[in-house]
């Protein structure tokens, strides 16, 4: 499936169960979500993953509005219990099933979108774990000078901004250097096909959803 | 194939007062590998930025020109075919996550059909001799594969000039002698133009056509054929090293221990478990071929990185003493200069390690002497960031050795750095030494001037860490 109608179908739903408070609707996206990812073959530990790492803020989203909350205590809170889930399953259906590279292509060649925006989201998307062990690095350095760098540190944040500028200099001359012109025209050696199907999918999904919400009687 | 000349051409920095190259005239030939030397920080990089277009040559002043086609005249789309540039810095070439997505990048850019570009990269791999890496990704690839790669792409690219920024400032001597042979190749047998710059001149004698030199009035002289075998043989002597250091005493107080001490790098094995002690107040050189995890040793010396097995300082596993305290205890002196700066300019740098320092010898006089010693006068309001390569790992490792740390782990200190520069240093370390008693443990693949501070050599090689009576 295209990646970039997937994000937006995603998208969709996301917003629309936001606004709703059918908990046999969040239930279902989730059990859906979840036959998703068993058919692209994720392991069971990762769905054991998903169902763990969310159960903390679930219940304090739940207990707080069991205890504080107003107007149908209960229904409220499960619905806010079942909507996290719903939340993190159906993006699991993206970030486990989807190349961040496939993304940028659908975006560049699908919605013609600069080259430059879909290659600089995916050059930033590549430097995230640099930056994270970057963080470390200064904070070390800090140390071996002398200087804790809290990360309330202003110190820590501009060394961080200025490695940042620097690499985003840098890579803009990688880019450069490696034959890259803003706005001239490029091949493409990945072929995103966006076909009938897939708005098909999008038309269907968005139609089922709305059936899901304003016509079926959930209990 | 393409005449390159260079007329009249000027270039000064927006924020610097002189000029960084001074009416430079010269011409290049087509096909011919020249190799552009001078001390570090004379504008060897700008130039060859200048001659790539990244950095863009104002109208008054001068011009480059391929084959007569002005460089500022041509299209953007066509420089990347005309030439290319291999930087000084192995981690910022890159754009993308594989070496192979890299390769695509840049065709794509080249415009070349999608239906041609397997074979290209299949071409281009083989050629440098790197198939194995195609799936591999960047991050976790060693400097000399990422120069590897690097040239890679350019061999893919097909440009006619090639400039190399010292692209062998990271990269051990078997992958620097193999991309020398590659490049030799290139000119031979794709008739490509080479400049490539390097201050460092071991094998270069008997494979460029051109030696030219940076002046001190920043232009730029060919030297005469005449004089090569005098320069290369001053070099050649000065970096024959058949120094033999000795086996370390076993009764000397020992800094570090490694016990079952293992070394991974993603799934790849860089240090098969390993005994071993490094003893305190003395030196000691840690050599090896790149990619054999010299600094990821350090990295774990320091605690940046896991590893597997006990490391102890002097007394207590370093796993179980407080990182503010053991930064203080032992100190890395990281190989990219640029990381260790905490602030602006070189007068906040010196102010923070005064501030925090560990002994009284760096009065505010020797830090004065210091700076003149290492060339560095003058530059106190500079931000830092607008220093030279050479100018930025000197006064990296000053403002390190200002803290007086018991422990300095050095990585790469003589990168970027001309001759003149390496004896000033040592000099420095050798006095500053005497008198504060600190531990120096070094990785180097550059020798020249730096044998007299070591005690004891490790060679860090086929995933073993031993120590070695000679240097091979």
């Amino acid at each position: 499936m295209n990646p970039s109608i997937k994000l937006l179908l995603l998208f969709i739903i996301a917003l629309e169960i936001s606004f709703t408070m059918i908990i046999s609707l969040n239930i279902t996206l989730v059990i859906l979500a979840m036959i998703y990812l068993l058919a692209h073959r994720t392991k069971l530990r990762t769905i054991g993953w998903l169902l763990i790492v969310p159960l903390l803020p679930a219940i304090g989203l739940w207990s707080t509005q069991y205890i504080n909350g107003s107007g149908n205590k209960t229904l409220m809170a499960w619905v806010l219990f079942t909507r996290i889930y719903a939340f993190v399953f159906t993006g699991a259906t993206f970030t486990l099933t989807t190349n961040i590279l496939q993304l940028a292509d659908a975006l560049e060649q699908n919605w013609h979108l600069p080259s430059k925006f879909a290659y600089g989201v995916l050059a930033a998307y590549n430097l995230v774990p640099k930056i994270q062990h970057e963080v470390q690095i200064i904070r070390t350095a800090g140390l071996m000078r002398g200087q804790q760098l809290s990360f309330w540190s202003p110190k820590l944040y501009f060394k961080a901004i200025l490695v940042s500028i620097n690499w985003s200099q840098n890579l803009a001359q990688a880019m450069t250097s490696h034959g890259f012109v803003e706005d001239a025209p490029r091949t493409h050696y990945r072929h995103s096909v966006l076909c009938w199907q897939d708005w098909a999918i999008l038309i269907i999904g968005v139609g089922l959803l709305q059936v899901g919400i304003f016509l079926v009687p959930w209990v | 194939m393409a005449t390159i000349a260079l007329k009249n051409l000027s270039y000064t920095y927006p924020e610097a007062q002189a000029p960084t190259l001074n009416h430079v005239q010269l011409t290049f030939n087509p096909q011919q590998f020249t190799l552009l030397t001078g001390p570090s920080g004379t504008g060897k990089s700008t130039l060859l930025k200048l001659m790539t277009g990244l950095l863009s040559l104002p109208r008054t002043q001068g011009s480059i020109s391929y084959d007569g086609q002005d460089l500022a005249e041509m299209a953007l789309t066509d420089r990347a075919g005309q030439v290319a540039l291999m930087f000084q810095n192995p981690n910022q070439q890159f754009a993308m996550d594989s070496v192979e997505n890299e390769l695509i990048f840049a065709l794509e850019n080249r415009l070349v059909q999608p239906d041609q570009i397997d074979a290209k990269i299949t071409a281009a791999l083989s050629f440098v001799g790197i198939s194995e890496l195609r799936k591999r990704e960047l991050n976790h690839l060693s400097g000399g594969e990422k120069q590897k790669v690097a040239l890679a792409v350019i061999v893919a690219m097909d440009s006619d000039v090639i400039l190399l920024d010292e692209p062998f400032a990271s990269v051990d001597p078997a992958a620097r002698a193999s991309l020398l042979k590659r490049l030799v190749q290139l000119r031979d047998e794709a008739g490509k133009t080479i400049i490539l710059a390097d201050h460092d001149l071991t094998d270069y004698a008997t494979i460029v056509d051109q030696v030219v030199r940076i002046t001190p009035a920043r232009q730029l002289a060919t030297v005469p054929t005449s004089d090569w075998s005098a320069l290369f043989s001053a070099f050649a002597k000065t970096n024959q090293s058949d120094q033999r250091w000795p086996l370390p005493d076993e009764t000397a107080t020992p800094l570090f221990q490694l016990q079952q001490v293992a070394l991974k790098q993603g799934s790849h094995q860089l240090l098969q478990p390993t005994n071993l002690t490094l003893l305190k107040q003395h030196n000691t050189l840690i050599t090896g071929p790149n990619g054999s995890g010299k600094s990821t040793l350090f990295e774990s010396l320091v605690r940046l990185i896991s590893y597997t097995g006990k490391i102890t300082y002097l007394t207590d596993d370093i796993q179980t003493l407080r990182r503010k305290r053991y930064a203080r205890q032992v100190a890395l002196l990281f190989q990219d200069a640029e990381t260790q700066f905490l602030n602006i300019t070189v007068a906040e740098e010196l102010a923070q390690s005064q501030k925090y320092v560990y002994g009284d010898y760096f009065t505010q006089a020797r830090i004065d002497a210091a700076m003149a010693q290492l060339n560095l006068t003058g530059h106190e309001d500079q931000v830092i960031y607008t220093l030279s390569e050479g100018q930025k790992k000197k006064l990296q490792i000053l403002i390190m050795l200002i803290m007086q740390s018991p422990v300095l782990l050095m990585d790469e200190p003589l990168k970027g750095l001309d001759l003149s520069s390496v004896h000033a240093l040592v000099a420095l370390l050798q006095t500053t030494l005497a008198s504060t008693k600190q531990s120096l443990i070094i990785i180097s693949h550059q020798l020249t001037g730096l044998t007299p501070l070591i005690d004891y050599h490790l060679l860090f090689d086929q995933h073993q860490l031993q120590y070695r009576e000679a240097t091979t």
